[in-house]
């Protein structure tokens, strides 16, 4: 080969003196949406940033023990002077590795370790509830797809109640009940709220997936495979599970990625209206005591937001890359 | 139409009717006495039972839900219970129709408080509205003619970040910075029009209504993106573009409408459910809105209006439901109602 050749041509694979026929066949559209993300850099930078906040949320006992933190072992008394001021660290100090985020005002918690412990709830909350809600959206949509008449019609008409119910004002005014109602059991006396915070994000999550899936299945119903799954005598969970549910991976996995950020901004928002974890750090919550210290003491309300912040647009971008992925119209 | 028109009503009464049903069980069935709350913190135990009565908490579940159907339909008589209504003729209260509750704490029916608090959230929503929509609109058309290119990677990634800000986070960087630090606008409080004038009702709406803006601005941005751009490719536009209009008049006039089903569509839904009250912006910049007004009867455990201000934003959903359906036929002559 001359060094002509090899420039035209290029090395490496190209100059294989056998050239193969290139494979076509075999490939599932999962496979081709999941080759096509790979190969797209920013959806990749993403998943690396959300795989990162998953592993600090499950390893963060053992970074509060590398970094030398402790979660919510502050003393009101011993970490902060006599203004509620934190003793180390900012806004009165400089930046000190005992703390490398500083203490919080009045309650002299570390910060970092609040952070860590924050991911950690976050993460919990938001995938829970999106599986949960995802669950339940599938199997409605399912069911008002495929039952023509009374079935489709009820369940059309609980998705349009529910959209029509303000997530906010229901959510602020409805958990403290379901709080108050749980704490009598005391088993569920330290995870009541968390319960209910799911709850309430599951109640309010499952609308739109239902929709899409029934609209799907609609005019899936009236293909060959179904009628040849009807006419064989298939029974109809099989068909529902077996022969509908494969073909509605996409729009289940599209909405799955869109709508955990939304959780998570969401969660932080009902956070900042005292709905929520009580408890446990929460960076929903640690922004709305930050608040009011904002003027002097910045960064204790910029950690928690940039946490928010980063992950949120990281989950978003990766939504979109796998919507894209799944889209035989879009090229990017 | 008309008959479409018709059972889109019925459909919206029927969501009303099961919507009251929903917010009745959800906060009667709470374990807290609602007339304990209702009557304030020292109440003895007879009034109390005064209190019940007048409140008709001491009836079944479904009179009680009947009763505040007849409010809606045709307004009712506060105390419920006759003879304390007899006892005290000047005390009684008329709530007319549609008749959202009557708040004991407060002595004030749900309607005149809603009345306070409406026009508040309404100017902000506004404000808001027109913010959003022209800065979306806009950024979106210039994202689209650009398309892949800087400007085009700069405003959807624009959006998208301020997308990922929380609304907290927005409105409390707004007040804290643009307000408090660099005191580029006075501290937003609201002005009436009737008391300082348009200009000090709109510049106090400033920066909440920002807020409410950016909120929204992601999604009208990538959603005139994407129906501008796939307009673009079709015949017509070439047809247009052929015919040597200005590139200004195709884009608006031609490659917009296909944009503009959808974002009426958008707008109308979102306008709607802005109005059932803005919650967090209103508690940043402290507007006593219907957001504020839920945070405030939330705080007080004020069920009475807590259901009203539910049931309230729950109707204007549905019927800017119904309103967006129709308005349908009307934009998009493809669209036959059947």
């Amino acid at each position: 080969m001359t060094v002509s050749e090899v420039l035209i041509q290029g090395s490496g694979p190209e100059v294989d003196p056998e050239p193969r026929i290139k494979k076509i066949a075999g490939r599932s559209p999962m496979r081709i949406a999941m080759d096509r993300l790979l190969s797209d850099k920013i959806a990749m930078l993403c998943a690396v940033i959300v795989l990162l906040y998953i592993l600090i949320a499950i390893f963060a006992p053992q970074l509060c023990r590398l970094f030398g933190v402790e979660v919510r072992a502050g003393d009101p008394v011993t970490d902060t002077d006599s203004f509620n001021y934190p003793i180390i660290g900012p806004p009165n100090y400089g930046f000190t590795w005992e703390a490398p985020l500083g203490l919080e005002p009045n309650s002299g918690n570390d910060l970092l370790a609040e952070w860590f412990y924050g991911a950690r709830t976050s993460l919990m909350v938001a995938a829970i509830a999106t599986i949960v809600s995802t669950v339940v959206g599938v199997v409605l949509g399912l069911i008002a797809g495929y039952s023509r008449g009374w079935g489709d019609r009820v369940v059309t008409f609980v998705i349009d109640l529910f959209l029509t119910l303000p997530f906010l004002l229901v959510a602020i005014a409805v958990s403290p009940m379901l709080v108050e109602r749980w704490k009598e059991n005391p088993a569920m006396l330290d995870n009541a709220s968390l319960i209910a915070l799911i709850v309430i994000l599951t109640v309010f999550g499952w609308m739109g997936l239902a929709r899409l899936i029934r609209g799907e299945v609609v005019s899936l119903r009236e293909r060959e495979f179904i009628e040849a799954a009807h006419v064989l005598g298939t029974p109809t969970h099989r068909i529902l599970f077996k022969e509908l549910l494969p073909n509605l991976v996409a729009p289940i996995v599209v909405s799955f990625s869109l709508s955990l950020p939304a959780t998570i901004a969401a969660e932080a928002t009902l956070a900042y209206l005292g709905v929520g974890v009580t408890g446990q750090p929460s960076w929903g919550q640690t922004i709305l005591r930050a608040q009011n210290w904002f003027a002097e003491y910045p960064l204790f309300l910029y950690a928690p937001i940039v946490g928010i912040v980063v992950l949120v647009f990281a989950l978003n971008l990766l939504g979109d890359a796998i919507r894209d992925a799944f889209d035989p119209k879009s090229f990017r | 139409m008309w008959a479409y028109v018709v059972r889109r009503c019925l459909v919206g009464v029927a969501l009303i009717m099961a919507l009251t049903l929903i917010t009745f069980a959800l906060f009667f069935a709470s374990p807290v006495d609602p007339a304990r709350f209702a009557c304030g913190k020292n109440c003895s135990a007879e009034q109390r039972d005064v209190t019940r009565a007048a409140l008709g908490y001491d009836k079944p579940f479904v009179v009680q839900w009947a009763g505040y159907l007849k409010g809606l339909a045709v307004g009712r008589d506060f105390p419920l219970d006759a003879e304390q209504r007899a006892a005290a003729p000047d005390q009684v209260t008329h709530c007319a129709a549609p008749c959202l509750g009557y708040s004991h704490l407060d002595s004030k029916t749900v309607n005149e408080m809603v009345a306070d608090a409406l026009p508040i959230t309404a100017s902000l929503a506004i404000v808001a509205l027109v913010m959003w929509l022209i800065g979306g609109v806009l950024f979106g058309i210039l994202a689209a003619i650009h398309q892949g290119s800087l400007i085009d990677r700069g405003v959807v990634g624009g959006t998208l970040v301020i997308y990922a800000f929380p609304s907290f986070a927005i409105a409390v960087f707004l007040l804290q910075y643009v307000a408090v630090k660099w005191g580029i606008v006075p501290l937003p409080r609201y002005t009436e029009i009737a008391d300082g004038g348009l200009w000090a009702w709109f510049s106090n709406l400033l920066l909440p209504a920002l807020t409410l803006a950016l909120l929204y601005l992601a999604g009208y941005v990538r959603m005139t993106r994407a129906f501008v751009l796939e307009s673009l490719s079709e015949d017509y536009i070439r047809t247009a573009k052929a015919k040597g209009l200005k590139s200004r008049t195709v884009v608006f006039k031609h490659a917009l409408r296909a944009a503009l089903t959808p974002l009426v569509t958008m707008t109308g839904l979102d306008f709607a459910s802005l109005l059932g009250g803005a919650i967090i912006t209103e508690r940043v910049f402290t507007y006593h809105g219907l957001g504020m007004l839920t945070v405030d009867a939330n705080n007080s455990s004020d069920l009475a209006v807590l259901v009203g201000i539910v049931l309230l934003a729950g109707m204007i959903v549905i019927i800017a439901n119904i309103v967006v359906d129709v308005l349908y036929a009307y934009i998009d002559p493809r669209v036959k109602v059947a």
